[in-house]
């Protein structure tokens, strides 16, 4: 069965750019921050720094620049739907999502059949992109108390003497590296295992035909095939995309006639 | 003449010349020496002058040297070998009167010097080794008394004591796993037992004689203590990694690096990095002040940092030796009980483990035939389901017509674009027109039903947009 239909709704464009600079980022952060910590590849120890520190800004000013969008920027609060409402909104617990923990997690764990029905993000992913945001500041932080150790700026060395000296201090950061490279395996493995809907819509802006999703009754109405085959059930488009959508059909369909 | 004649047979003077070292050699020093109380090396001569006449007044400051769990390997670090250099004289001449090593006197008469002397006051300790306090401390006993004791009652009296080597400053070797001693630094012994006296840490192993002459120096000369970090080791000589000073810092930057010793890489002294070098976390200005009489110092000499110089005053457990062995990996170990593994270890392993998990319920997705889309959704929230809402089971009860028309109609839904038609099923093929005529059917009766939702109004909409004279709709089968 279908998933829900992908809309831009979901992820506005500047979530898509903001998406690609995180994984840009993290990727460069990883590759300098492995050099860094064992130097495998000779000769590009200060490349390697130098990227790392600049990524870093680009990733903590990409994390900020997420958080005020969210405030900012509307989004739909569904798959499915193109309504809108405030990004935020979606992050926060959702009517759509009530006691839905355990649905996900055994839907996950094959102890149940049906895909749960629920909001844009799952509670489990919603759950754990929360978690990312502290993550990536938290990681900035033991990062940068590492970057200027002499500088001995007292923000950063009161949490160098918390944790017990540099040494500690490096292990964390290292052991940050690898929550994300956890994350990113689950994250990524999530989501394309369905299908490569998901991942179409947030690295490039494709929308892919899917089930239809009504916020009010919170549940599935018709299925919208963008134009390509015929629309089903209650699909809630607006009157012109309904239009151009039902005159695409027709046009296929006039054209499979003209081959015959 | 008479003025010039006098300093230049100065009790200290006579003792350099005795030694060897020549006047320039001592104001050498005397920079030194300013640099690192955190002046300029202009005031060597004014520091020369003070030294000499401090030692020719017999304004000797009395130090009372205190051994505890100690190798005296400090000690030894002072005393270098044959013959004493410019600070160990300079430290002899200003002061220095109770040493269990280096004393003259022994038992009873060193400790009646030491009782003399803090019954006299106005003294400084300094203490090496480490407090080690099992046993109630009996662990430790000097001339039958307890060493927490002789310190205790040492230090009471005392304007400041001075850790010696990194064991004094937070337990060192000596609280490194598992700690059998218990032992700990001057600092924490110091505040535990409510002994408010300063505390001056000078870590390392040994600790380099030069910043400890430097500390006491400053204290006859200016009657201060240097400024203490949060460590409370002297700002100015513990505030710069090694690694911030190290010659072999381009190498680094290069990414010029010794991977194994014997390496054609060793013997052109690139950085020791990948051998485990801690310089880049331990605060010490080994490179500058460098040992053995400014002659060399461990990376210079070849050997990876083993950040001897890291500190946790107020916790043992934070020792140098715990925090950076093994000595020639990047990272310490970590313990659990008996057993020690290395970050990277634990953190590839988890890793590797988790996508193993992942290859696993891959293997299941694809079983369960959710890789195509996904499962079925549910009619309904279970939640709802259960809890008997009404909205709920209505939505629900929409949501389940929509699945069984599209049954009817042999169609699966594809979010790839294409309804796919049921073939094997026998089931009768849809065409857009019935499709859309299904979905007018539904809307209608819906509409009939009265329940006026205004969403339905556009479904109505829709269907009437969908069902156009296409009379011919069914194309050819492929
Ligand atoms: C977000 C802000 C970050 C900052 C400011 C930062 C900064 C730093 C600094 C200064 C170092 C030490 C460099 C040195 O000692 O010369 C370092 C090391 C490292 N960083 Fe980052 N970093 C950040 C984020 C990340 C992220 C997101 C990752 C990985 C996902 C990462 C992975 C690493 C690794 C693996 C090391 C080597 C640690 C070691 O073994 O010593 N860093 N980072
Ligand atoms: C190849 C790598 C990646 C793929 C295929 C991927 C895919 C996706 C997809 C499909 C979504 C939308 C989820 C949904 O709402 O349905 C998403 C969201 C998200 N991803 Fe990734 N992602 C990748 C890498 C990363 C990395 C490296 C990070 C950061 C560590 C990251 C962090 C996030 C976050 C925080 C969201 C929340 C959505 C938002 O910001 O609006 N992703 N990702
Ligand atoms: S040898 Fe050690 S202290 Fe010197 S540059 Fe290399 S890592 Fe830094």
């Amino acid at each position: 069965m279908a998933h829900l239909a992908h809309y831009r709704e979901a992820h506005p464009l500047p979530m898509v750019i903001t998406h690609w600079v995180n994984l840009i980022a993290m990727i460069v952060l990883i590759l300098s921050g492995l050099e860094i910590h064992y130097p495998l590849v000779p000769g590009v120890m200060g490349i390697a720094r130098g990227l790392h520190m600049f990524f870093a800004f680009v990733l903590v000013v990409n994390c900020v620049v997420r958080i005020v969008l969210a405030f900012v920027a509307k989004s739909a609060p569904a798959g499915g739907t193109r309504r809108l409402v405030r990004d935020y909104k979606t992050w926060l617990p959702q009517r759509d999502n009530k006691h839905q923990l355990w649905a996900w997690i055994s839907y996950y764990l094959f102890l149940r059949r049906e895909h749960p029905i629920a909001a844009k993000l799952g509670v489990p992913q919603k759950i754990v992109y929360l978690l990312i945001a502290p993550l990536i500041f938290f990681t900035a932080y033991t990062g940068f108390c590492l970057w200027g150790p002499t500088m001995g700026w007292p923000i950063f060395t009161w949490g160098t003497q918390l944790v017990g000296g540099a040494m500690n201090m490096r292990v964390i950061h290292y052991f940050c590296m690898w929550v994300f490279i956890i994350f990113m395996c689950i994250h990524v493995y999530l989501s394309l295992v369905e299908g490569a809907s998901p991942a179409t819509l947030i690295f490039f802006w494709k929308e892919t035909p899917g089930l239809v999703y009504d916020p009010d009754t919170m549940n599935i109405t018709g299925f919208d095939g963008m134009g390509k085959e015929p629309d089903y059930g209650e699909t809630f488009k607006d009157p012109v995309r309904a239009a151009a959508d039902a005159a695409a059909v027709a046009e296929r369909e006039a054209a499979r006639e003209g081959a015959e | 003449m008479a003025v010039r004649e006098q300093t230049g047979t100065s009790r200290l003077q006579r003792k350099l010349d005795q030694h060897g070292f020549t006047r320039r050699d001592f104001l050498k020093y005397c920079g030194c020496l300013a640099g690192m109380m955190g002046l300029s090396s202009l005031a060597a001569p004014q520091i020369a002058e003070a030294l000499e006449i401090g030692a020719e007044e017999g304004g000797l400051k009395p130090v009372i040297w205190l051994e505890g769990g100690s190798c005296t390997g400090c000690t030894e670090a002072l005393t270098q070998g044959t013959t004493p250099d410019i600070p160990q004289l300079v430290l002899e001449t200003i002061a220095l009167n109770y040493s269990e090593t280096l004393s003259a006197a022994a038992g009873h008469s060193l400790e009646q010097a030491r009782r003399e002397t803090i019954e006299a006051g106005g003294y400084l300790v300094v203490y090496e080794g480490a407090v080690p306090t099992a046993y109630d401390g009996n662990i430790l006993l000097v001339a039958g008394e307890k060493g927490t004791d002789i310190l205790l009652e040492t230090a009471k009296g005392a304007e400041a004591v001075i850790a010696l080597g990194s064991c004094a400053c937070d337990g060192g070797w000596m609280a490194a796993r598992p700690d059998d001693a218990q032992a700990m630094g001057v600092q924490r012994f110091l505040s535990e037992q409510g002994v408010d006296v300063p505390v001056v840490n000078i870590p390392c192993c040994p600790a380099n004689p030069e910043w400890l002459t430097a500390v006491i120096v400053e204290y006859v000369l200016n009657g201060t203590l240097p400024e203490l970090n949060d460590r409370n080791e002297p700002a100015a000589l513990f505030n710069q990694t090694v690694h911030d000073n190290c010659p072999r810092r381009g190498h680094f930057e290069n990414g010029e690096f010794v991977y194994e010793f014997g390496s054609e890489e060793e013997a052109k002294g690139y950085c020791l990095y990948p051998l485990g070098c801690k310089g880049p976390q331990t605060y010490a200005p080994c490179p500058i002040t460098r040992w053995n009489r400014s002659l060399s110092w461990c990376v210079e000499a070849g050997a990876p940092c083993a950040g001897c110089a890291v500190i946790n005053p107020m916790n043992p457990q934070g020792n140098w030796v715990d925090e950076n062995t093994p000595f020639l990996d990047r990272h310490k170990d970590f313990a659990v009980g008996p057993i020690s593994f290395q970050p990277t270890t634990v953190a590839a392993g988890l890793t590797v483990l988790v996508v193993a998990v992942l290859g696993v319920h891959c293997a299941g997705m694809k079983l369960a035939g959710r890789m195509d889309g996904g499962a079925d959704f549910e009619a309904e929230r279970r939640w709802d389901a259960r809890h008997d809402k009404p909205a709920a089971h209505e939505a629900a009860a929409r949501a389940q017509q929509l699945y069984d028309d599209l049954d009817e109609l042999g169609l699966e839904l594809k979010n790839t674009g294409a309804h796919r038609k049921r073939d094997a099923a026998g089931r009768k093929k849809a065409t857009a027109v019935e499709v859309a005529a299904k979905a007018q059917g539904r809307a209608a009766s819906d509409n009939a039903g009265a329940s006026a939702a205004p969403a339905e109004d556009a479904a109505a909409d829709l269907a009437d947009l969908l069902v156009r004279p296409t009379d011919e709709p069914e194309g050819g089968d492929k």
